[in-house]
This record gives structure tokens, C-alpha cells and sequence, in this order.
């Protein structure tokens, strides 16, 4: 095993309903993603996805357990976790420039170097030519596009992303997960993918953990064994199906428990 | 020219406590600018005065309505003119001015702070708001024997409560605003590791700024209301003053000589905002 990336130990996260419950979002997950890869959690809703990346990204305390992010302990926002949310996170009232500087700046990076990395990172993701526009300008995918350069530009060592993708439409979807599969093998962060779309989580990454219903543990842990250098032809494969197969086996009755769950709690 | 829509706040961005239908949305502007809407409203905005100015003067002169009412036009512009050559008129309307600007100032800077104090305390905000919201039905002038009490008929009395009228409709915005701020910037703001003061500085109020623009705007409003209500009843100078004295003593054409210069600065005050506000929401309306 090479260099630790993320270290997961024993973590629970549990909470209080006003109703006078606890409700166990997340328990007894125990697992490691080595630096440098990328790994896909996929999940029923409700399952506690959002709440692990929370804790992981160090906005949420766990009830019990830890995570370590290159062998240091996670104690709260920290600038080597880049963050990219679900909804639409660039900031209106500034240019598509000014928001890949943004975090940059609140983080004090120096002028010379804030202007060079800006440069680079729109680049990246292909927004040359937008640098003065204001994101209301932009479509859904190019926005999410800035944020991910936003948070590039931090120059993370970790890369969590909760359903980035999941507001688009299906085209852009999968453009943009063509692009991003493009600039992690440039960058080579180690990357926690949150996603509902099996397809996706299959394209995308190494390593795939499925997760259950609440309780949230993770029951399945698949290797992706697809080449590198793959396109989305890829999913016509033998192989591909083969682990769709596996991966649905595994989520196909926690999402009918959850399903159930969700219909008589309401 | 552009227009700010005063309406309940649609369902989504209702107020913490549902309540105040005072609340000025966010302007939106559906559809991007046609070249020339300026133009054509320059234009329009032109004609109707002309209009106007032509339907007084006729009116007048066929005698639709006494000239000891409404003198002709063409006699108020004079004594308008007249006027603007006079020291009086300067003193009246740079006291009026003067008024105006202390407390939007004061006024604005004390809604955006109890806004920010209702958004983050906010059982604060929960006791307060059924007050504030009932404080602008109440024509806040009447309180005008306390005030004469407090501070004798000064530029004070007039101040403290245009200050407090433009004061209410500022913090009532500047706390809808913030509360109906996207979460999403909020944990941006946590995971970037903002401090509180860049927090609230860089994303909390930019983000709610529509609102608190459009608080500003109507802050400007009961300032002037204010401030002209205020020397009507309390003042010794100042245009409000004028124009009740001048109508007590049947100095009818210079009354309305001043009434158009009360106009006159709304105008300025209303230009004024506008750009200010074109200024705050560079970008945003582009959508």
C-alpha cells in the first residue's frame, strides 16, 4: 500500500431528533483510500453519504472514531480538503476570475501567485474567455465548472465532492465527468466521490464503496479494474456490466429498505 | 426608469417568521435589456412632464380650479427662479439636505447593524419583529411633542426621527436578506475557513445585498417623508417649514415654488440611489 490518504477509523455520527430519538446517520466505518486515487461512495438517500464527507471535510464533529488526511487528524476546515458541493456555489456578485480566486484569497496566497494559478486553473477547465463574466451568465455546468476550479486552485491534496454533477443534465453530466477523470490524472489528488448514479461512480473512479441504508455502513468495497484511459465507451464493456451487476446486487436491497423506510416515516 | 417592485416576498423567501408583508423583494429582471430601453424611457419620462406642466398651465389659465389654489405654471417656475437667487432658499434647502443625509446615514447604518444582530441572535430578531413591522403603520410624526420635549425645536427633532423611520425598513431587509441567504454560501464560507469577519464581509452581506439595496431605497423614502413631515410640525427653517409658513400666510405661487423643489430633491435623492445601487449589483442583473 503506498501513502495514506484518507484514514477513516471507527466513525459514527449519530444525532438527536427533536422528536426525542437518536438517529445513527453513519457507523463503524473503518476504511483507507491510499493517496492519489479515486474513490466513488454510492448509496441510497438517506444513507448518511453527505454527512460522511461533511465529517470528513471537517465541517461536521463525528460522535465517536477519526479521520486522518495524510497520517494529521481532522479537527476542522482545513486548506488540504477542497470542498465541491451538489448545489451551485459560485458567488453572483463576482466574475468567474474572482471566484477561482476566491479561496485563494481568504486564504492569504500571495497576489502574484493568486493571478498565475487563477490563470491556470481556468485553463484547466476550459472557461478561457469568461474571466470577466459574472456566473448568472453561465449555464448550470459551467458554473460547476468555476467551483471546481475554485477549489483546484487551493491546490488540495484532497478532493471530496458531494454529487457534484447531480443538478446537471445528463449530457453535460457526463461531459463533465469525462473532463474531471482528464484533470485528476493531471493533478493526481486524492479524491471521495459522492454519487447516486452507478454509471457515474463506475466511470469515474478506482474503487467503489457502496453504502447502506441508515445506519450508514459500507457493505461493499469493489475494485474497478477498467483501463486507465477510458472513454464512455466503456460502458458497453463486459467488465463494466459485470460490476454494475455486482454494485446494484449489493445496493438494490438497501434502497428498497430505504425506500420503505422513507414511505412510512412520512 | 427601472422600477422596484413592492410586494409580499414570494414563499420561498419568506421572512423568518412569515409575517411582515412590508418587505421589498429583490428587483428581477426578466429578459436582458433591449438597446435603446433607456431612450425610450428618457423620452417618455420627458413627455409625461410636459404633459403635466402643460395640463396645470392650461388648467389654470381656463380656470379649471381657482389660481389662488394652484397658480399657473409659468408663475411658479418664475418664482422658482426667483428664489434660487434668494439666500433663504439656500439655507431652507441645505438644512432639509442636511437633515435628509444625517439620517439616511445614520439611519441606514443602524438598520444594517440591527439587521445583522436579528440574523444572528435571532430570538432578538423573533421579540422585535412584530414591533417593527406594526412601527410602519404608525405615522411615527405624531411622537413630535416628545420629541420637542427631548430636544426643543431643533435639526435634532427632525434627525432622530427620520433616522428611526429610515432606520426600520433597513433592518427588516438587511434581515430577510441574510436569513434567505443561500445555505450553500454559508458552507462554502465554513470550508474555505473564513473568519467571521470575512464570513460576514465577503459573503454574508454581498450576498445580501439585493435586499438590502432595496432597503436603502425605501430607508431614502421615510427619511425624506421624515424629515419634510418633521419641520412641518416642529421646525423654525428648513423647506418643510417654509411651505407651511408660506401657505398660512397665502403666499400661494412661492409655496409652490418650494413644493417643487421638495420634488426637485426627491429626484436628486432617487438619481442618486439608483446609481449607487447600479453600482452595488454590478453583474448580478445580467442573468
Amino acid at each position: 500500500m503506498g501513502q495514506p490518504g484518507i484514514k477513516i477509523s471507527d466513525l459514527a455520527v449519530r444525532f438527536d431528533t427533536p422528536a426525542g430519538d437518536t438517529v445513527t446517520a453513519v457507523e463503524g466505518i473503518n476504511h483507507e483510500i491510499e493517496a492519489h486515487k479515486f474513490v466513488s461512495i454510492v448509496g441510497p438517500s438517506g444513507c448518511g453519504k453527505s454527512t460522511l464527507l461533511n465529517v470528513v471535510a471537517g465541517l461536521q464533529r463525528p460522535t465517536s472514531g477519526s479521520v486522518e488526511i495524510e497520517g494529521a487528524p481532522v479537527t476542522g476546515p482545513n486548506r488540504r480538503i477542497g470542498l465541491v458541493f451538489q448545489e451551485d456555489s459560485t458567488l453572483p456578485w463576482k466574475t468567474v476570475e474572482e471566484n477561482v480566486a476566491f479561496g485563494m484569497h481568504i486564504q492569504s496566497v500571495p497576489k502574484e501567485q493568486q493571478r498565475r494559478r487563477t490563470r491556470e486553473m481556468i485553463d484547466l477547465v476550459g472557461l478561457n474567455g469568461f474571466q470577466k463574466v459574472h456566473p448568472p451568465m453561465l449555464s448550470g455546468g459551467m458554473r460547476q465548472r468555476v467551483a471546481l476550479a475554485r477549489t483546484l486552485a487551493q491546490q488540495p491534496s484532497v478532493l471530496l465532492m458531494d454529487e457534484p454533477f447531480a443538478a446537471l443534465d445528463q449530457q453535460t453530466r457526463l461531459l463533465l465527468g469525462a473532463e474531471l477523470r482528464r484533470i485528476w490524472r493531471q493533478t493526481k489528488q486524492t479524491v471521495l466521490f459522492v454519487t447516486h448514479d452507478l454509471s457515474e461512480a463506475i466511470l469515474m473512479s478506482q474503487q467503489v464503496w457502496v453504502m447502506s441504508y441508515r445506519p450508514g455502513r459500507i457493505i461493499d468495497v469493489v475494485d474497478v479494474d477498467l483501463p486507465d484511459e477510458r472513454d464512455t465507451s466503456v460502458v458497453s464493456t463486459h467488465e463494466f456490466n459485470e460490476l454494475q451487476n455486482r454494485i446494484w446486487a449489493s445496493l438494490q436491497q438497501e434502497a428498497m429498505r430505504g425506500f420503505v423506510a422513507e414511505a412510512t416515516a412520512s | 426608469m427601472t422600477k422596484t417592485t413592492v410586494q409580499a416576498a414570494p414563499g420561498a423567501q419568506r421572512p423568518p417568521n412569515g409575517g411582515s408583508r412590508r418587505i421589498v423583494t429583490p428587483r428581477t429582471r426578466i429578459g436582458r435589456r433591449v438597446p435603446g430601453t433607456g431612450l425610450i424611457s428618457t423620452a417618455s419620462t420627458l413627455g409625461l412632464l410636459l404633459l403635466a406642466g402643460l395640463v396645470w398651465q392650461l388648467g389654470s389659465i381656463a380656470q379649471w380650479w381657482s389660481v389662488a389654489t394652484l397658480p399657473p405654471f409659468t408663475q411658479v417656475r418664475s418664482e422658482l427662479l426667483r428664489l434660487l437667487g434668494t439666500g433663504e432658499f439656500w439655507d431652507d434647502t441645505g438644512r432639509t439636505g442636511m437633515e435628509i443625509v444625517l439620517s439616511l446615514v445614520a439611519g441606514t447604518l443602524l438598520g444594517l447593524l440591527a439587521g445583522i444582530l436579528f440574523w444572528k441572535m435571532p430570538i432578538v430578531g423573533r421579540i422585535l419583529e412584530p414591533y417593527l413591522v406594526s412601527f410602519y403603520a404608525v405615522p411615527l410624526v405624531l411622537f413630535y411633542p416628545v420629541m420637542i420635549v427631548i430636544t426643543g425645536i431643533t435639526p435634532w427633532s427632525v434627525i432622530i426621527l427620520a433616522t428611526v423611520m429610515a432606520a426600520i425598513p433597513m433592518a427588516l431587509n438587511t434581515w430577510v436578506g441574510l436569513a434567505t441567504l443561500r445555505p450553500v454560501y454559508l458552507k462554502l464560507a465554513r470550508s474555505l475557513g473564513c473568519t467571521r469577519r470575512q464570513t460576514m464581509l465577503q459573503v454574508a452581506l454581498p450576498g445580501a445585498a439585493p435586499y438590502i439595496v432595496a432597503g436603502l431605497r425605501l430607508a431614502a423614502g421615510y427619511a425624506l417623508i421624515g424629515a419634510i413631515a418633521m419641520e412641518f410640525t416642529t421646525a423654525s427653517a428648513g423647506l418643510g417649514f417654509r411651505i407651511r409658513y408660506l401657505y398660512e400666510s397665502f403666499e400661494t405661487p412661492t409655496m409652490f415654488a418650494y413644493v417643487l423643489a421638495v420634488l426637485g430633491l426627491s429626484f436628486l435623492l432617487t438619481l442618486l440611489l439608483a446609481l449607487a445601487e447600479k453600482r452595488m449589483l454590478k453583474g448580478r442583473n445580467e442573468r
